[in-house]
């Protein structure tokens, strides 16, 4: 394989990310640069069922899986034969998602004499932070919030992070959705719940957020609070204040975000904070958060950019070694 | 031509390396681990990947998840080759282990595939007095079927495997991965969160 490509970058890492509804290819250089992210998301495709429907987005992976692919090297302005590495999603996730990609890449690995890197998602989305142009370096506190997942983690080198806490029941990105789906908006919830709450009152309701012990979270309340207090103002009421609705929901969540971080800085000692995952694109946890740093807009959500960049830090199997592996659908 | 053809859509995933319709080697695993068996098969023929001309894979109907695997490294092998595929369903690839069968494979909740492709319950099948059913669905329901005076072989017969050789001696459409489809037969099951 070619070691280097034609401008003397470095080596190339093809990674394809398939562990939800987006199906997302993307070459990045051994240097961290992005040279092409390609996300093709199915968010319209499951919206009508308020939430992803695992056999649908699989099946729609393995339509979108070579065309993703595929665009991701035209826009990169390259070849398989200038890939030196392959990287990809190995969980957690959807299994028969995961499988997708897992699969391709396998393939596409295996038939160029290839190494290939089986990426945690979970450390893709914290490795979203060490891409060019503003890499970040450890030790930081990091907290990765999306749909599926809500951990705090302190990452005191790249590649290995320690677990500080999760939540007991609910993402807070899953908070979000059926937040949005309580006040009659669309799928996915976050980006909805954001763009109203601009124009309401965070005050307005005060919804409580579960303590829980330690650094934990718990969101599944806050859902439940949301529903009582719709059915109390009646469709009529909802309807005139749901700004104010969207404004005060997303506080809470913020605000049990925000509380956990400081805790954890408290605890830790380690003063520096990032944001990654979906829920770090949240308007309103930038601006809680001043001195965070956020993973930039378009890695926040899941993306092979950033599956690629984790490929940099290690955990590249041999060429042939890798043939029998398999996905895995939960945090190990 | 040297081809390289599997079929991963049922609980046994078979693969065979054929050069000019002579058989060079056959495996059979499962699904997640068919590349493996493509590189034992490639490394006993002394052949390498970039030796290959073209891929048949089985296009199912089976395991939704095991038929995908099959399709997954189709496509990502011919990106990387460059090479062409025919897709070869997996009840027509059992057929042609046996003349006149009737391929029968296990679809799940009590029901298999059958020619159509469609699925059905064991019970609903009309089978004409023996008839041979051969498939994992075939062994799985063999007490209903021959309630219905068709002949199941025993368990352990070949005939109830879709060897990967039987898929290239019907390969016909060579041709882009993307026309290689799966055969699903049902939809996806959906249930509309609260
Ligand atoms: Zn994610």
């Amino acid at each position: 394989m070619a070691g280097a490509d034609a401008d003397g970058e470095g080596v190339l890492i093809l990674a394809i990310e398939t562990s939800c509804d987006e199906t997302a290819a993307a070459l990045v250089t051994d240097a961290g640069s992005v040279l092409s992210s390609v996300v093709s998301s199915q968010a319209g495709l499951h919206a009508r069922y308020g939430g992803v429907v695992p056999e649908i987005a699989s099946r729609r992976h393995l339509e979108l899986v070579l065309p993703v692919v595929r665009e991701a090297l035209e826009r990169a302005d390259t070849s398989l034969g200038g890939v030196e590495r392959v990287a990809v999603t190995q969980g957690p996730g959807l299994v028969g998602a995961l499988l997708v990609g897992l699969s391709t890449a396998k393939a596409i690995a295996w038939a160029g004499g290839r190494p290939l890197v089986p990426v945690d998602h979970l450390e893709g989305h914290i490795a979203a932070l060490y891409l060019e142009p503003d890499p970040l370096d450890p030790p930081f506190l990091c907290l990765l919030a999306s749909g599926g997942h809500t951990l705090l983690l302190a990452v005191r080198e790249r590649g290995a992070s320690e677990r500080l806490g999760t939540t007991l029941d609910d993402a807070a990105g899953e908070a979000f959705d059926k937040g949005a789906r309580v006040l009659g908006l669309g799928y996915p919830g976050g980006a909805e719940i954001d763009r109203l709450a601009g124009d309401g009152d965070a005050e307005a309701f005060a919804f409580p957020v579960a303590r829980v012990p330690g650094l934990d979270f718990s969101f599944s309340g806050l859902k439940t609070a949301l529903l009582y207090t719709v059915r109390d103002l009646g469709e009529r009421e909802t309807e005139r204040r749901r700004a104010d609705l969207a404004a005060s929901y997303q506080h809470a969540i913020v605000r049990a975000l925000v509380a956990r971080i400081r805790e954890g800085v408290e605890r830790t000692g380690l003063d520096r904070v990032a944001v990654v995952g979906g829920v770090a694109a949240n308007s309103a946890l930038r601006e809680a958060l001043p001195e965070a740093r956020f993973a930039p807009f378009d890695l926040c959500t899941d993306n092979a950019a950033m599956i690629a960049s984790a490929a940099r830090f290690g955990g590249a199997i041999p060429f042939p070694n890798y043939l029998g592996l398999d996905a895995y659908a939960s945090i190990s | 031509m040297l081809i390289l053809a599997f079929d991963t859509a049922t609980d046994v995933a078979t693969s065979a390396l054929v050069a000019d319709g002579e058989v060079l080697g056959e495996r059979a695993s499962v699904a997640r681990t068919v590349l493996d068996d493509a590189h034992r098969l490639l490394a006993e023929a002394e052949a390498e990947t970039r030796d290959l001309e073209a891929l048949v894979v089985g296009t199912g109907p089976g395991s939704f998840t095991s038929t995908r695997i099959g399709l997954a490294v189709a496509r990502g092998l011919t990106l990387a080759l460059g090479i062409p595929v025919a897709g070869v369903s997996t009840l027509d690839a059992l057929r042609a282990g046996e003349k006149d069968a009737y391929p029968v494979l296990d679809a799940g909740r009590r029901e298999v595939f059958v020619p159509g492709p469609s699925a059905a319950a064991p019970d609903d099948l009309e089978l004409a007095p023996g008839t041979v059913c051969v498939g994992n669905g075939a062994v799985r329901y063999r007490a209903a079927l021959e309630r219905k005076g068709a002949v199941v072989p025993s368990d352990g017969d070949e005939r109830h495997i879709p060897h990967a050789r039987l898929h290239v001696s019907l390969a016909t459409d060579f041709g882009p991965v993307e026309d290689v489809l799966p055969i699903y037969v049902r939809t996806p099951d959906v249930k509309v969160r609260p």
